[in-house]
């Protein structure tokens, strides 16, 4: 059992070393103006996002795990701890936090939680805020702030832990987080089905089986990880013998399917070429074959790519980025704003030049703003980032 | 507050509100407020100054601004059976959401509904039904407590260890905030940028303004279901096959335990299950999902409890037998109501591998005390209830009782545990938050709650102590 490696077990009060420092950190540049950039594995730098700071900590060096009782299905660790050292410790007890956001497995669980991101498992296990039980918060008060706890079920107090997940780090830095577990599933087979969207949609809808991921990859995505050259559907399944025969069979007869090895989902996460821009897009399920039609047609015209988790209404489009000319910044804004014409559309990654005039800021409604002004009055952490107006 | 009769000046809010929804939906007489004193724990009572009961939701919005007018502190209220005096209004208004019972829209294809915060739970359900649909969470009050409550609570249930609680089955919500602000909360129709103020409000306790409307969503019926009942001549034992079926990775959609004593008190009254009355404990373990596989799961569940120990296990055999299995269990407060005047009932959450070492604590301080504890919970989630039944009338049983209770609440959140898994804080939890959270960390909850209610007139005096909750921002190094 992988435990202790970052010292003994921590009281529920009292605040880790490193929070305590960091605490000091913070306070220090509040009192010296000086805005500070949070940094987990460092992937989201090239994002684009605005974030105006002068000073950077980073997280990273703070990894390992607190505690792990493979018993009890839950885990807490450091948010430096990546999600790959994360997924070998657990998987030796085979167990697995499943959480597969896009990008390389040498992302932090710390960015991962307060980047809210997630990937294709997403479908069947939800996103950070459904798995993580609690977390250890540095504020932008400078109060070291211990949130929820380690158990699956817990209602003690105001949420602070959901207001940290997603937040990007502006109302606190996260220090330590605990997330809930599950087994790995006795079988875990992954099929690419050609299927439309509209019929895959139906499928899911109504089927009996419940794919721990289904997406829908366009025909760019299906020959740059070479499953085919039409749009196709690829599915995970998981449970025990009978119920992965079952679900195949039933697969089966939604057209051409094979399997595929388990690392097309690695190849998924991954197949982004470095600097693209990326849009997702979300609506209720039901629409979503008509959103993904609609985007597919501008994402070909940009000669990029989109997958679809199609339970959960969300078609993530990629668009490559030739160079920063004012030429092909304009070619981009067009794009963009055709896919934010669409619906719900949140921005990933874009040259840092185009956010300001593209991205609407988030976190701007007054709810949000005094959220902001409770936990981060000075602005210290991660200026910027959500968008916002200085 | 006990006076029977108005001062004045609140028989002029009695007219303004009469204005709005009615001279028959204010209450002000003692007796007609009497039901409104407590909540589902009879152990607290406190008078409400005056309930108002709107039938729609712009009576709702036209009440709550003319508190806020009138700087009126006032308490949401559903069907009133919270475990922890969450909708106890001592002195101030009592905001009765029970008539807003409108199911506004059921979106088959989405698998979702719309609906008024006096929805009682149940009757969602039963609405979905013709859909092939339910909804997940499903307490075991959902014959009576509303989807408002619900979401104040954030209420689990049963069926949450596969499905979730409240938190994970709410899309958005319509949020009345304390100054008669309306503000959405969440997005229906796609994802969330930005801080995540629907999870902020589930489970708030109703101290950051009222529900108005809730967009759930629904879950499909299983296409198959197995329920199996295993019993054990010891509690330990019964401990042990709770572990082994989570630790290896079977998640059933709901694994409840009951006790002996608990089990004799539902076969002596009018729910009777056809539970073995000689058990120690006995295991209510619902698997469901595809009907491929799902025998395989359930013969490897009847191994594992065999294994520790297992007199018999057997599985319903008919939909009447399973709901008669279920009833029991869901009734099973109310049988143990029966036979005492008195019940307390905590609602502790441990790590799942404490399980058994922290139910033989539990029995231990018992014997200390010398009270008599029933257990009946959500095992599987590590989620404890233990209840004890006693007579308040009597001083000395009274303290043993509540020493007792903190005894064991001190012990769960020794291992690691919290105090409350689904019941909420309330007024009944406040002396342990101290215990669970470090001074800064109840100061970042006041200020969450100013953000939605910086005047802290909803539900005043509930969740966080008052010594908590100073100014958050004022004396950073008075705070370290
Ligand atoms: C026999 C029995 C079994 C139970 N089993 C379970 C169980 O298995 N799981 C579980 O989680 N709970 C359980 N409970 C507890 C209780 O039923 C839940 O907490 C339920 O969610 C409360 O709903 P209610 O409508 O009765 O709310 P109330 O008791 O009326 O109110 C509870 C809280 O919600 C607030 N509130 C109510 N409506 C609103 C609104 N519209 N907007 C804002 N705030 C509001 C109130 O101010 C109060 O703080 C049980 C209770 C009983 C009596």
């Amino acid at each position: 059992m992988a435990r202790g490696t970052v010292g003994a077990l921590v009281s529920v009060h009292a605040a880790s070393e490193i929070a305590t420092v960091l605490a000091d950190r913070v306070r220090s540049a509040r009192a010296a103006g000086t805005p500070l950039r949070i940094v987990g594995g460092g992937h989201w730098l090239d994002a684009g996002r605005p974030c105006r700071a002068l000073e950077t900590i980073s997280l990273a060096e703070d990894a390992g795990i607190v505690e792990y009782e493979p018993g009890d299905l839950t885990l807490t660790a450091r948010a430096g701890t990546t999600l790959a050292d994360l997924a070998r410790i657990t998987r030796a007890e085979g167990q697995w936090l499943p959480l597969d956001p896009f990008g390389s497995a040498t992302g932090t669980l710390g960015a991962t939680v307060a980047t809210g991101s997630a990937g294709p498992l997403a479908s069947a296990f939800g996103t950070p805020r459904d798995q993580v039980l609690g977390c250890e918060i540095v504020t932008g008060t400078a109060d070291v702030v211990r949130a929820g706890g380690r158990v699956v079920k817990n209602v003690a107090g105001y949420d602070l832990t959901r207001l940290n997940v997603g937040a990007w780090g502006t109302l606190g830095v996260l220090t330590e987080i605990s997330v809930r577990l599950r087994a790995l599933p006795e079988m875990d087979r992954t099929f690419a089905v050609e299927v439309s969207a509209a019929d895959g949609w139906t499928w899911l809808r109504a089927s009996e089986f419940t794919p721990m991921a289904a997406e829908l990859m366009s025909p760019a995505l299906g020959a740059l990880l070479a499953v085919g050259d039409a749009a196709v559907l690829l599915v995970r399944l998981g449970g025990n013998e009978a119920l992965v025969r079952g679900a195949v069979e039933s697969l089966a007869a939604l057209g051409p399917m094979r399997e595929v090895p388990a690392s097309m989902w690695e190849a998924l996460a991954a197949a982004e070429p470095p600097g693209s821009a990326v849009v997702r897009l979300s609506t209720a399920p039901s629409r979503t074959a008509a959103l993904w039609e609609r985007a597919s047609a501008i994402v070909e015209r940009a000669r990029g790519s989109a997958h679809a988790t199609l339970t959960r209404g969300v078609v993530r489009c990629i668009l490559p980025v030739s160079g920063d000319g004012d030429e092909e910044h304009a070619r981009l804004r067009g794009m963009v704003g055709a896919l934010q014409n669409l619906g719900t559309a949140i921005v990933e990654r874009l040259p840092a030049s185009l956010w300001p005039a593209i991205v609407a800021p988030a976190a701007v409604d007054p709810l949000s703003v005094r959220v902001r002004n409770a936990f981060d009055p000075d602005r210290i952490l991660n200026p910027g980032i959500l968008g916002e107006p200085a | 507050m006990t006076a029977s009769t108005l001062p004045h000046a609140d028989a002029a809010l009695q007219a303004r509100l009469a204005a709005i929804v009615g001279e028959r939906r204010v209450l002000v007489r003692a007796g007609e407020l009497r039901t409104y004193e407590s909540d589902g724990l009879p152990g607290y009572h406190a008078r409400p100054s005056i309930g108002v009961f709107p039938g729609t939701r712009d009576e709702t919005i036209a009440v709550v601004r003319l508190l806020a007018e009138l700087g009126m502190p006032f308490v949401p209220r559903g069907a009133g059976t919270g475990l922890s005096g969450g909708a106890l209004a001592e002195g101030v208004v009592l905001l009765g959401l029970h008539r807003l019972t409108r199911i506004i829209s059921i979106d088959a294809e989405d698998q979702r509904a719309l609906v008024e915060p006096g929805v009682v739970n149940a009757a969602l359900s039963r609405a979905a039904a013709p859909f092939g649909l339910h909804y997940a969470p499903d307490p075991s009050s959902q014959t009576a407590c509303t989807i408002g409550g619900n979401v104040a609570e954030n209420a689990g249930g049963p069926h949450c260890l596969k499905y979730g609680v409240t938190l994970n089955h709410v899309l958005a919500l319509t949020a009345l905030l304390p100054n008669g602000d309306v503000v959405t909360l969440g997005n229906a129709d796609g994802e969330c940028e930005g801080y995540d103020l629907l999870g902020a409000f589930i489970g708030s306790e109703g101290c950051f303004g009222v529900a108005l409307d809730v967009t759930v969503r629904l879950a499909r019926n299983p296409q198959a279901v197995r329920t199996l009942l295993a019993d054990f001549s010891s509690l330990d034992a019964a401990a042990h096959a709770v572990s082994a079926i989570v630790a290896a990775g079977i998640v059933p959609a709901a694994m409840e335990m009951m006790d002996g004593p608990t089990i004799q008190a539902v076969e002596a009254s009018i729910y009777a299950a056809g539970y073995p009355v000689d058990a120690a404990a006995i295991l209510l373990i619902e698997l469901d999902g595809a009907a491929a596989g799902i025998d395989a799961d359930a013969d490897r569940v009847a191994a594992f409890c065999r294994e520790a120990g297992a007199r018999g296990v057997r599985t319903a055999s008919d939909p009447a037998e399973r709901a008669r299995l279920w009833q029991g269990r869901k009734k099973a407060f109310g049988a143990m109501g029966r036979i005492s005047p008195h019940l307390v009932v905590q609602d502790a959450v441990v790590p799942r591998t404490k399980l058994p070492a922290m139910l033989a604590e539990i029995a231990r301080v018992a014997a200390e005390y010398r009270v008599k504890v029933c257990n009946v919970f959500h095992a599987g989630d590590g989620n404890l209830h233990p209840n004890i039944g006693y007579d308040a009338t009597s001083p000395d049983e009274s303290a043993r009782v509540h020493a007792a209770m903190a005894a064991i609440m001190q012990a769960c959140v020794a291992a690691g545990g919290t105090i409350t898994g689904e019941h909420g804080v309330g007024i009944d939890k406040l002396p342990y938050m101290d215990s669970l959270f470090s001074p800064a960390t109840l100061g970042a909850m006041c200020a969450l709650r100013d953000v939605f209610d910086p005047a802290r007139r909803a539900n005043p005096g509930k969740v966080v102590p008052m010594h908590s909750c100073r100014e958050w921002h004022a004396a950073p190094s008075a705070r370290s």
